[in-house]
């Protein structure tokens, strides 16, 4: 099985764009920017919502209007993080398919984030009542905020434990 | 100055603690994220593509809480990374860049939050408005960029 994910690595390390990436000053940088950039916009999303099920914070708008208003934009960031991730994956993946905190982020954290996200924003922006019962907060939604924070939280420090792990410089 | 700064104690603990420094990183990171995106998403809201069913008072005023929350940490752990390396960081060139852009975004942030109510009121959304909005994504998005920039061109961080 390992063998198979690691053959995939060399041929995505040998494709046209992860050579590039890989091999280019200013490519890198660049993958690194567009992975940033769509992880704000995807985090800010999921998380503005996560903490209005929990009650924290502002409560100009309820739960399922600011599920409903940010929807697009939430799988934007997605997108554009899936892609610039997509890239940085490309030019070094064997490097980090050996690594034991990014292993832990795509295989256990990033699929039970998802997961977790999706049923959320379903309940939420299907009105089920006992999660977003408008101007007050249920126990059920600030328990599912709660845990979809940490998840991703969980995502991050996975991530930085992978930077600090591989230092890779790429000056 | 920044040479002391970088040999006092407590930064010594912070630059060779993996613990303590990944902690750091893990919320400047994070508040990062949480800050450029929730302005952003205000900055999309006046631009007409978001939220459009609610008022952009009502947008701004649910993230802006957010958006100083994510600055202030970003800020402070930001502070706190820079120390460990302060004086290669104060010399580098695209450093002072990004603590520029830095500075010209949270003036953008501010000037626009002052001028939601006027906007909020009017039937259309003014050009000004749009172009304001338009600038700050620029700024914010430019100080992301700075950040991936500053490894790329002078190893440090």
């Amino acid at each position: 099985m390992y063998d198979a994910v690691l053959a995939g690595c060399r041929w995505l390390e040998n494709t046209p764009w992860g050579v590039a990436v890989r091999g280019s000053s200013w490519m890198y940088p660049l993958a690194l920017w567009v992975h940033f950039v769509g992880l704000s916009v995807w985090l800010a999303t999921s998380l503005a919502l996560d903490l209005r099920l929990m009650g924290v914070g502002s409560r100009r708008l309820n739960a399922v209007e600011l599920s409903t208003g940010l929807f697009a934009w939430n799988w934007i960031g997605f997108a554009v993080a899936f892609v610039g991730g997509f890239l940085l994956l490309s030019a070094e993946a064997t490097t980090y398919a050996a690594n034991t905190g990014f292993r832990l982020k795509l295989i256990v954290l990033i699929p039970a984030a998802l997961i977790w996200h999706v049923i959320v924003q379903k309940m939420v922006q299907k009105k089920t009542p006992a999660w977003t019962a408008t101007a007050q907060t249920s126990a059920i939604g600030k328990w599912a905020g709660l845990i979809e924070f940490l998840l991703w939280i969980l995502v991050v420090s996975a991530s930085v434990s992978f930077l600090l792990t591989n230092a890779l410089t790429h000056a | 100055m920044w040479e002391v700064l970088q040999h006092a104690g407590w930064v010594t603990t912070l630059g060779t603690s993996r613990g303590l420094f990944g902690l750091v990183s893990v919320v400047h990171y994070s508040a990062v994220f949480f800050c450029v995106g929730t302005i952003v998403l205000r900055d999309i809201r006046i631009l007409g593509v978001a939220c459009r069913n609610q008022t952009l008072s009502s947008v701004a005023e649910q993230l802006r809480p957010w958006f100083w929350i994510g600055f202030g940490s970003a800020a402070i752990s930001g502070f706190l990374l820079f120390t460990v390396e302060a004086g290669d960081y104060a010399a580098a060139t695209p450093f002072r860049i990004k603590m520029l852009v830095i500075g010209l975004a949270a003036v953008s942030a501010l000037a626009i939050d002052w001028r939601v109510p006027t906007w909020d009121r009017a039937s259309t959304m003014p050009v000004t408005a749009r172009l304001v909005a338009l600038i700050s994504i620029v700024l914010w998005l430019g100080t992301i960029l700075m950040s991936v920039e500053i490894p790329a061109l002078t190893g440090l961080g």
